[in-house]
């Protein structure tokens, strides 16, 4: 895993343009031996970002949640002797430096404080803009939440309250992928990253073959008669069709941003990258299956199927 | 086949008496409906991808020696007539058609055929040829064509939002498989096995800094000045999305959200604030506005930048199975 080999990489790590003292700040890492087990028993490579350091496996890579207004920093050290990364807040909006787009910027070698406002309350994902066909498959990508200024428990101001969030980060694996170098294909080698040919479906790092139908990192338990936030993000790259299980939500807001109306919906489409932010009042205790459907790219056909439930109590 | 001429894709992308210089498509409402004529050649040829590979296409050229992949779009006004000649030089049939407004028939081999119809409805329209759907239409016979709202310069229809500049992006991928099989006159493979291969925002792919043609605006599409995002604070830029491909796809904006105000042709009656666009498998198209507002989460604030649209299915950011940043994706730059 040198560096010598990577073609088309930006390495730097400059100053950060009138750096401030933050209101909130985040360290991050980078992993490169993480691993998970599908239910199948399979185990898959995956990389992600730590807390700071080269020592951490979560994946998805630990979540950063903020509030509307604040300066934040997100310190990123990586060993760029080694390999080389960036951080993209997706849906984050910041200066050219701050964006995280190697090619525009630099690939991070060594360390940089990405400094950006959090100016709309929403549901984003930040992830690894460096390779990013591979980095972003290999998991490099964990949620971002901006709540409301006063914090409160609602998807923006003005925003319905919930009582119970789920954050559904739902991705497909290639396994072939998972066994390529950080920098496969970059100098122009076919290393067959133009074709996707999913195997395992995936709800917020867990297998959605049955382990997401109880992990409480999926499955969500509440009581009739409370509100659910649901923060669905498509963090792979098929097309995908959520459905709610028989339940009716209301989708409020997308991609960090209100809908000037709210949309009722028993199930949604969604392409990579897109975020939906959907408000359920369950009132029937019962248990609601929610089903993802991967959706072929060409032909629309459902290619594999992940699956959580709601728990009404 | 009747030729082998090895061309880069043109970056002309003017349409005669149509439209205003490259990039920036210029319009001057008129008081009265007109006639607007136009004419295509079919013709074919070989362009070269990033990877050096020449892939067969076939296209709607400016002249009977060219190959324009796509066709140069053009511009009408609601009420227009529009009569378009297609000649075609090659030695297969083909047609000319825009979904609910026209459709030529077969335009037989080695002959020309005037199409007319009446520009009815403000929009983005795309046009290509419906024989051996889809594959006629995804090696390369198609384009864009957009009809103004009656007296204006600046909205996509009657009471729309407005915008200062406009561009059409008209997507496309190619499995050089499915070209090769259109060569031959032979059965493509089925859609359930298309592979795409190479990935095009107005026929070209991106090269990032360093790669051979980066700074040559007729091979990358980060400086194509059709294709480029280019303004000052306030430049809002309607881009008309048209995908000629098969495949489903997500257009992810960096610095603004867009405002969304169309898909697949029809208006949406909410305007949504989106950083990704889904453009439908199969013809998908979106009208949208990217409205050059200072990146609202810059701090210290900014009013200029360089900053990428591209594709999150990033199996699109690809060439010839690898080269991550020789795909679909654009510049989008604040002057
Ligand atoms: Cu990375
Ligand atoms: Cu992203």
């Amino acid at each position: 895993m040198g560096m010598g080999t990577a073609c088309y990489v930006y390495p730097g790590a400059p100053a950060t343009p009138g750096i401030v003292t933050p209101d909130i700040s985040f360290d991050r890492g980078v992993y490169m031996n993480g691993s998970v087990t599908m239910d199948d028993g399979r185990a898959i490579e995956v990389w992600g970002f730590t807390q700071g350091g080269m020592m951490g496996n979560q994946f998805p890579s630990p979540p950063m949640r903020v509030r509307e207004g604040q300066i934040v920093h997100t310190n990123f050290t990586n060993n760029g002797m080694m390999w080389l990364h960036t951080i993209h807040h997706h849906g984050i909006e910041p200066s050219t430096e701050n964006d995280g787009v190697g090619h525009t910027s630099f690939d991070v070698d060594g360390s940089y404080t990405y400094q950006w406002k959090a100016s709309n309350a929403g549901t984003y994902f930040y992830h690894c803009h460096t390779n990013t066909v591979l980095h972003a498959e290999m998991g490099m990508y964990g949620a971002l939440i901006i709540d409301p200024p006063d914090g409160s428990k609602r998807a923006f101001t003005g925003a319905p309250l919930y009582d119970v969030e789920a954050i559904w980060a739902c991705d497909e694996f290639d396994s072939s992928w998972h066994t390529l170098n950080w920098d496969a294909g970059t100098c122009g080698a076919d290393v067959g990253l133009n074709d996707m040919r999913p195997d395992y479906f995936i709800i917020s790092g867990v297998d959605g073959a049955s382990s997401a139908l109880t992990d409480t990192r999926a499955a969500v338990s509440m009581n009739a008669g409370q509100a659910l936030l649901v923060r669905y993000i498509n963090a792979g790259y098929t097309p995908q069709r959520i459905n709610f299980g028989g339940l009716s939500g209301d989708v409020i807001a997308s991609d960090g941003r209100p809908l000037p109306n709210a949309v009722p919906a028993t199930s949604w489409k969604s392409t990579a990258a897109e975020r939906y932010d959907i408000m359920f009042y369950p009132t029937t205790p019962g248990i609601y299956e929610v089903t993802v459907e991967y959706l072929h790219w060409v032909t629309g056909a459902v290619i594999g199927t992940a699956r959580t439930r709601i728990n009404v109590n | 086949m009747k030729r082998r001429t090895f061309l880069q894709a043109s970056a002309a992308g003017i349409a005669g008496a149509l439209t205003g210089t490259a990039g920036l498509l210029t319009w001057v409402p008129r008081a009265h409906a007109a006639t607007i004529t136009t004419a295509y050649s079919i013709t074919d040829g070989y362009i070269t991808q990033p990877d050096g590979v020449n892939v067969y296409f076939k296209g709607y050229s400016d002249s009977a020696t060219g190959l324009n992949v796509p066709a140069s779009s053009f511009i009408v006004q609601e009420g227009d007539t529009v009569q378009v000649t297609i000649n075609n030089t090659l030695g297969t049939d083909h047609s000319f058609v825009i979904d609910g407004v026209v459709d030529s028939g077969v335009i037989a081999a080695g002959t020309s055929k005037t199409v007319s119809f009446l520009a009815s409805t403000a929009g983005s329209y795309l046009f290509y040829d419906k024989l051996n759907t889809p594959y006629n239409r995804a090696v390369g016979l198609h384009g864009a064509m957009a009809v103004m709202p009656t007296g204006s310069a600046n909205t996509l229809y009657a009471g729309s939002p407005s915008f200062v500049k406009q561009l059409f992006w008209v997507y496309n991928e190619c499995d050089p498989a499915v070209n090769e099989a259109v060569r031959t006159n032979s059965t493509p493979p089925p859609l359930s096995s298309y592979v795409p291969r190479y990935f095009t925002i107005n026929g070209l792919s991106a090269r990032p800094p360093g790669a051979p043609g980066y700074d040559d605006p007729a091979i990358n599409s980060y400086y194509d000045p059709r294709t480029a995002l280019a303004g000052y604070i306030g430049d809002r830029t309607l881009v008309r999305v048209l995908s000629a491909g098969l495949c489903t796809h997500s257009m992810h904006f960096h610095a603004n959200h867009v405002e969304l105000l169309t898909r697949n042709g029809s208006v949406l009656a909410d305007i949504w604030l989106k950083d990704v666009v889904s453009l439908d498998n199969n013809m998908g198209s979106a009208d949208l506005i990217y409205p050059f507002d200072p990146p609202p989460d810059a701090w210290p604030p900014v009013s200029t930048g360089n900053f990428v649209m591209h594709l999150h299915n990033e199996q699109t950011q690809t060439s010839g199975g690898g080269s991550y940043q020789f795909g679909a994706q654009t510049s989008i730059k604040f002057k």
